[in-house]
């Protein structure tokens, strides 16, 4: 009896130390700076992108990884911005989590570990941008998380493959592609940049009215 | 306004439930803690510190109650001693403040425990004397070995450092959840609420004050002394007054920024003004009070309504605030919410009235 209660107490005290392995990143890193550009110009609020995003990732009624917000000009013209996390450079919604569940990765995603979340909220508060929710059947805090098991299998985010209007551009930010030589030659924008977040989400004719 | 919201936040607008709101008046514990602290220091207020020290304790050790209640995955909750994320890493830039207040609240428990024990030593010796079975046990254990003035003289020292360190981590939790709420949100009231810290300290104060008030009433009744209540009666007019300042000034603030931000914070208006007249009824009572001490329970429950009135402004109604700053959300409180937000508090009371059971509330000089 003796014997079993010293290995029950040596087993508990070893899953203590071995606590933080638990927290094993799920995440596959490649060291790419991963980032999206949105063509508000080509966006005409299909909703593809929220339907995928939504089938894609589990998404509960009611929350979004991804949405379209709608705005109506003054000469009556419908504009349509998509928007979702922005996995900020400088994330705010990463220094209050208590536990480091959510976490930036070398490739530029911010992800949070469901094993490590005790779900306080203090990210979802600490969010600017309205993109994280909590999970009402994991009990967790949820977001976008760029697909990151499909950019694992060499597949495109979900809403991006969606788009049948190629509103949404993906990929690594310093490499030669579509996504960095737009960024890099012609105006973009990017939402709430008075919150020193630097958003990986750029956009091309964003409304001014919709920053906020 | 334009009611113009994230959909995130129509789905559940009041994320930090009203417990959160029993949360905060469970900070006061920190704040009898800290006048327990100072009292001692100075060597005034010697004959309240007792009540103050059990008072503050049985809140303070029960205060994270409140936000465990909030926790979706409460089972995890012991991650934030296990794993705070209290220093910044690539992975995990910035330091949490709910870890590092984990931290805090762990450090200021135990320190308000030493001091407690040994400024209750040479009692618990005399205590000891006088009782039998567990109960003499209980007391021996507690004395500490401190069995002669001359040894609960050296202990005073001692009990004098550990009041000396807790002071800094008390004072951390005195402006704490405000420092979360403007620091580490992006709710657009909270951020401009640049007073927020200060009001929530003095606030803390008014109930911390108000509480020791109502629970020395209750023991003492018929016997008041007033060289306990009426420097109590200072603090509390003193916290009372800034409390009511402070909430104007900031309503000044907000209406002389923007015209945007005043209409962005008017959900907030009416119940500002009526914090401000109950805390300045609160502040006009005690100096009644102190003339009259049978008069301090109204002075404690008018406070008490205030700083509740108060509380659950900052808390629940600026929480509904979008952050586009642009609409005021509604939420419906569901189930149990009332007995939920009361359970913290009634919890708090249970562990004062252990203690109670143990130490005595008033301790004369020598220890006795």
């Amino acid at each position: 009896m003796t014997e079993i209660s010293r290995r029950g107490f040596l087993g508990a005290v070893s899953a203590l130390v071995m606590l933080p392995a638990v927290s094993a990143v799920p995440h596959v890193e490649s060291g790419k700076r991963y980032a999206m550009l949105i063509d508000v110009n080509k966006c005409y609020g299909c909703m593809a992108c929220v339907i995928a995003c939504a089938a894609e990732n589990n998404v509960p009624l009611g929350s979004f990884r991804t949405w379209v917000e709608q705005l109506v000009k003054p000469d009556g013209t419908r504009v349509f911005v998509p928007k979702q996390c922005n996995h900020c450079e400088d994330p705010p919604c990463v220094p209050p989590c208590p536990t480091g569940a959510t976490y930036k990765t070398a490739d530029g995603l911010v992800l949070v570990n469901d094993e490590l979340c005790i779900g306080c909220g203090a990210c979802v508060k600490g969010c600017p941008y309205g993109a994280r929710y909590m999970n009402p059947v994991k009990g967790v805090a949820d977001k976008c998380t760029f697909c990151d098991h499909r950019l694992a299998a060499g597949l495109l985010p979900a809403c991006v493959e969606a788009c049948p209007t190629g509103a949404r551009v993906f990929g690594p930010l310093h490499e030669e592609n579509e996504l960095s030589k737009t960024v890099n030659s012609r105006p973009v924008q990017v939402l709430k940049p008075h919150t020193g977040a630097e958003p990986q989400i750029y956009y091309i004719s964003l409304p001014d009215e919709v920053n906020r | 306004m334009l009611e113009y919201y994230f959909p995130n936040e129509a789905a559940e607008p009041l994320l930090w439930h009203p417990v959160l709101f029993a949360y905060t008046l469970l900070v006061s514990g920190a704040d009898l803690l800290i006048l327990t602290a100072l009292a001692y220091l100075s060597g005034s207020l010697r004959k309240a510190i007792p009540l103050m020290t059990m008072l503050g304790i049985g809140f303070f050790a029960v205060v994270l109650a409140g936000p465990l209640a909030d926790l979706r995955s409460p089972q995890r909750a012991a991650l934030i001693f296990t794993r705070p994320h209290i220093a910044a890493t690539a992975a995990n830039p910035g330091i949490s403040l709910i870890a590092f207040q984990s931290i805090a609240w762990l450090v200021a428990l135990v320190l308000s425990v030493i001091f407690a024990l040994l400024t209750f030593s040479y009692y618990s010796h005399q205590a000891s004397l006088t009782s039998s079975g567990f109960r003499r046990t209980i007391y021996q254990v507690f004395s500490l070995g401190v069995t002669t003035s001359e040894r609960y003289g050296s202990v005073e020292k001692a009990a004098k450092v550990v009041a000396v360190l807790m002071l800094p981590f008390l004072t951390l939790w005195g402006i704490y959840p405000a420092s979360l709420f403007i620091m580490q949100t992006w709710n657009p009231a909270w951020r401009s609420w640049a007073l927020l810290p200060v009001t929530y300290f003095a606030d803390t104060f008014v109930v911390a004050t108000a509480l020791f008030m109502l629970v020395y009433f209750l023991w003492r009744y018929g016997g008041l002394e007033r060289d306990v209540v009426v420097p109590i009666l200072k603090i509390h007019a003193a916290g009372s007054l800034s409390v009511a300042a402070l909430t104007g000034l900031q309503m000044a603030i907000w209406w002389s920024w923007s015209p945007g931000t005043a209409e962005m914070v008017s959900p907030l208006i009416p119940l500002m003004y009526l914090v401000i007249a109950l805390l300045l009824l609160s502040f006009t009572l005690s100096l009644v009070a102190m003339r009259y001490p049978a008069t301090i329970p109204v002075v404690a429950l008018v406070a008490m309504a205030g700083t509740f009135t108060n509380k659950w402004n900052i808390i629940v109604n600026a929480q509904l605030i979008s952050k586009t700053g642009l609409a005021f959300l509604e939420a419906e409180l569901e189930g149990l919410w009332v007995l939920e937000t009361a359970a913290p508090i009634a919890l708090g009371i249970a562990v004062f009235i252990l203690l109670s059971m143990i130490f005595p509330l008033e301790v004369r000089e020598g220890g006795k």
